[in-house]
């Protein structure tokens, strides 16, 4: 597992954020800490905000890592890692809706750092995607898109992936959503079943299938690229075929359909035996749906199934999801010929849950 | 009142095939068509029509944007040019009894490119976006001048994607040739009308060169796999090859894809084999059974995927839009934007029959040169006309969504474009092939379902690929 947050202490008295570099070279920005000391406990850097001292990694691990300083904690987030394809920045933790699995539980309170992620996404590497998830990220939707349009007209290399409930989008955005600048710009939007009291039993909210479907008119009206994204839980696994039939007569417009298996983490933790369905004993509703969307060339993918457990016609489809800071492999991947193409398993999944895993 | 766009048609039996203006389709039986026309519709009616699009509730802000969009998507799009089709020489070394172009003598001076044509074709890949190009070498026979060939791909260097295809006869391949082959991005294209003795009758004329030929498609395919190559036999429809022997040609080579192609009425053809200007029922049974043939032997030999071409493109058109760039078949067709022909004295056709029929001397169909550019009122009157929308039997046809418009076919059998639809061949083969294709998928056989997922490239085999309302 890789540490996305570290002990550490700063001079300066408020939060700020910096580009931490080993050494000087032609690629500067006033933003840069620069290496002046490591020893065994930690490394010390020092830039435009004084020094900053982290515990705990070596320099070269960090070099060229964007990082948010909090002097109060007493720690720095690691918000975008050099060289990392995973980097996710959280805008919020609150939410309007309270999906049964949730991986990331919401919080009431809101603090707002927007202007502190728009400096980190300036010094992003160049050309890469940058995840953006909460919490509901457009419950602050005006200062999310003012963000992405800032960024993104200065740093047009950039790409967003933003995970969103798309309850919040209205006729008046179709407009500013049509810039295109958010061809950049792809939504991830959960969609659990066709059937809309089981979407909002699933979701914790009542209407939000509703909901979703105007957001979902609006998008289309925008030119938006959306993910269509639907995790199996107990609950649903029987109807993803019908959600396959309604995906391809009404979200034919979809960029990609991402089925997901579920996180042990979060709420899904609490929830696991009434939530978790083991797809390799019963794989046949998740083929149907493959099947029948790729018949009508909606393209779907698989994410988090580890390859082993997906029947050699579909495993193509299975893609290597995890993100690379929370993944692990089990024993019994150790000699298998598709490990690098295959998604591992969460660091945090239950080890019964990895019964039957085998290499290929 | 709720609009249900539904354009219906006979599938034989009691069945009838409902189309939406989408694309998408069921099929039902008269009863359904009586409550339809008499707007009494029942409640599991409704709910049906709903659920699979057909039909949008008022207020369904999503049905409308979903169905605006599906129509969008069935609509083709031309992009910048990024397909050309070179004729750098006319000159062929063989005589085949079908030729459609017209072909120049083997030492025939002025029928190759002169050093103003290549210099405006390679000024004309300077001009070009950069992102993606691909590139048929046609002829004549192209590979007499590899200098030429080599050239043009040299000077695609900067293009991110390339793709190259040498249309060749394969009768001689020296060192020349061979370097070209050798390149990744270029893949080989030529004519196998099946057995030795029927491929000898219409192209080779004598054992020495048929043998040639075999030797070097044997090579070719040895040397670099059954992939580096395609092949196409013409079909002469009177005297048809037997379908298994013609298979087994194809399958011992390795390639799985046939595209089966009747005489073109074109060039040399229209005199030679002037029953080729309507393609009779006996055409189109040969090709169902063609196609029933192969279906058999998939399911006989799970190991390999045997398919019809341009069966599967048609097929995967009804679920997939715009899956398949194929420039013979799609709606609108627009002539002269992303991909023309350019010709061995420089100028520029919309098609490669287009180019034809002007030789034959049948209409002048050319629309620029390359030295001058083409986008002039020559090329807009042709795009006038290259849609199926506007056309009243179009318009009442249910396989208007997936079909096309051929002007320069029209042109070529019926010297007009203004036929009336459903009198053009175009239109009597298309009708076959879709009515032929809704039958297959509505068929409750395994193995017919096996060979449709495949050809539909699916990774799994469904219990139906259509759905029936009562």
């Amino acid at each position: 597992m890789i540490e996305l947050t570290l002990p550490a202490l700063a001079e300066a008295p408020s939060p700020f954020v910096a580009r931490l570099r080993t050494r000087r070279d032609a690629d500067t920005h006033p933003d840069d800490a620069f290496l002046c000391d490591e020893d065994d406990a930690g490394v010390t850097f020092a830039g435009a905000h004084g020094l900053l001292a982290i515990d705990g990694m070596a320099a070269t691990a960090l070099d060229g890592d964007v990082v948010l300083v909090q002097p109060d904690g007493g720690r720095v987030e690691r918000l975008l890692r050099a060289g990392s394809p995973h980097n996710t920045l959280l805008v919020t933790e609150r939410c309007d809706q309270l999906c049964v699995m949730c991986s990331q539980p919401p919080k009431k309170t809101h603090v707002d750092r927007f202007a502190l992620l728009e400096q980190a996404c300036l010094l992003a590497q160049a050309d890469s995607i940058i995840g953006i998830s909460g919490g509901e990220p457009t419950l602050y939707k005006e200062q999310l898109l003012a963000m992405l349009e800032r960024v993104l007209t200065a740093r047009p290399d950039l790409a967003f992936h933003i995970l969103t409930n798309a309850q919040h989008f209205d006729a008046a955005d179709v407009v500013r959503l049509r810039n295109p600048l958010y061809a950049q710009v792809l939504w991830g939007i959960p969609l659990y079943a066709r059937d809309p009291a089981l979407h909002d039993r699933i979701v914790g909210k009542a209407g939000a299938f509703a909901r979703l479907e105007q957001g979902f008119a609006h998008l289309v009206m925008s030119g938006a690229r959306v993910e269509l994204r639907t995790v199996l839980v107990q609950d649903n696994l029987a109807e993803l075929p019908a959600l396959a039939r309604y995906v391809t007569t009404r979200l034919r417009f979809l960029h990609a359909w991402s089925i997901m298996q579920l996180e042990h983490v979060g709420f899904a933790r609490n929830r696991w035996a009434q939530l978790y369905v083991d797809h390799s004993r019963d794989f046949a509703p998740v083929a149907a749906a493959l099947d029948h969307a790729k018949l009508h060339g909606v393209p779907a993918r698989l994410f988090n199934f580890p390859r082993c457990t997906v029947p050699e016609p579909y495993r193509y489809l299975a893609a290597a999801s995890i993100s690379d800071w929370k993944r692990r492999y089990v024993e019994a991947c150790g000699g298998c010929r598709e490990r690098e193409d295959c998604t591992g398993f969460f660091e945090w999944h239950p080890d019964a849950a990895t019964k039957g895993v085998h290499p290929l | 009142m709720n609009v249900v766009p539904l354009r219906m048609r006979p599938l034989g039996g009691e069945q009838v095939l409902c189309v939406h203006d989408t694309g998408r389709f069921f099929t039902t039986t008269p009863p359904f068509l009586h409550r339809f026309a008499a707007d009494q519709l029942s409640v599991a009616d409704q709910t049906f029509l709903a659920e699979e699009g057909h039909m949008v509730a008022p207020g369904d802000a999503l049905g409308q944007a979903g169905y605006l969009y599906d129509l969008a998507e069935r609509a083709a799009h031309a992009g910048p040019l990024d397909y050309l089709i070179l004729v750098p020489t006319l000159r062929c070394n063989l005589s085949c009894s079908y030729c459609q172009v017209s072909r120049a003598g083997l030492r025939q001076p002025g029928f190759d490119w002169s050093d103003e044509t290549l210099a405006a074709v390679l000024a004309l890949l300077d001009s070009l976006p950069g992102e993606r190009i691909k590139i048929e070498f046609q002829g004549g026979e192209p590979t007499l001048r590899p200098d030429l060939i080599r050239t043009v791909i040299e000077r695609c260097a900067r293009f991110e994607e390339r793709q190259f295809v040498i249309c060749t006869n394969l009768q001689q391949i020296d060192d020349d040739i061979l370097a070209l082959f050798d390149l990744p991005e270029l893949y080989v294209s030529t004519s196998l009308d099946g057995d030795a003795l029927t491929h000898q009758r219409h192209r080779t004329a004598s054992k020495g060169a048929t043998d040639q030929f075999l030797a070097n498609l044997h090579f070719v395919i040895e040397r670099y796999g059954p992939h580096k190559v395609s092949a196409l036999p013409t079909i002469d429809p009177l005297d048809p090859p037997e379908i298994d022997t013609l298979i087994d040609s194809y399958a011992a080579l390795g390639l799985d894809s046939i595209f089966l192609r009747p005489i073109n009425y074109q060039g040399f053809a229209r005199k030679r084999h002037s029953g080729s200007r309507e393609q009779s029922e006996t055409w189109r049974a040969y090709h169902e059974r063609f196609v029933r043939t192969l279906i058999a032997r998939n399911w006989a030999d799970r190991s390999r995927v045997l398919e019809e071409s341009y069966t599967s493109i048609c097929l995967r058109r009804i679920f997939q839009p715009g899956v398949d760039r194929h420039v013979d078949l799609r709606n609108p067709n627009p002539l002269g934007h992303d991909y023309v022909v350019i010709d061995h004295d420089g100028l520029v056709y919309p098609t490669d029959e287009a180019r034809m029929l002007s030789r034959s001397g049948v209409i002048d169909l050319a629309i620029g040169d390359v030295a001058s550019g083409w986008a002039d009122h020559r090329r807009d009157l042709l795009n006038a006309h290259a849609s199926n929308y506007d056309d009243p039997a179009c318009q009442r046809c249910a396989y208007q969504p997936y079909c096309g418009r051929d002007l320069v076919d029209d042109l070529a059998r019926y010297g007009r474009i203004d036929m009336p639809r459903l009198e053009t061949e175009f239109c009597r083969r298309h009708l076959h092939l879709f009515d032929f294709l809704f039958t297959l998928l509505y068929e409750d056989d395994p193995a017919v379902r096996y060979s449709l997922s495949r050809w539909l490239r699916l990774d799994g085999t469904p219990n139906a690929l259509g759905v029936a309302h009562a």
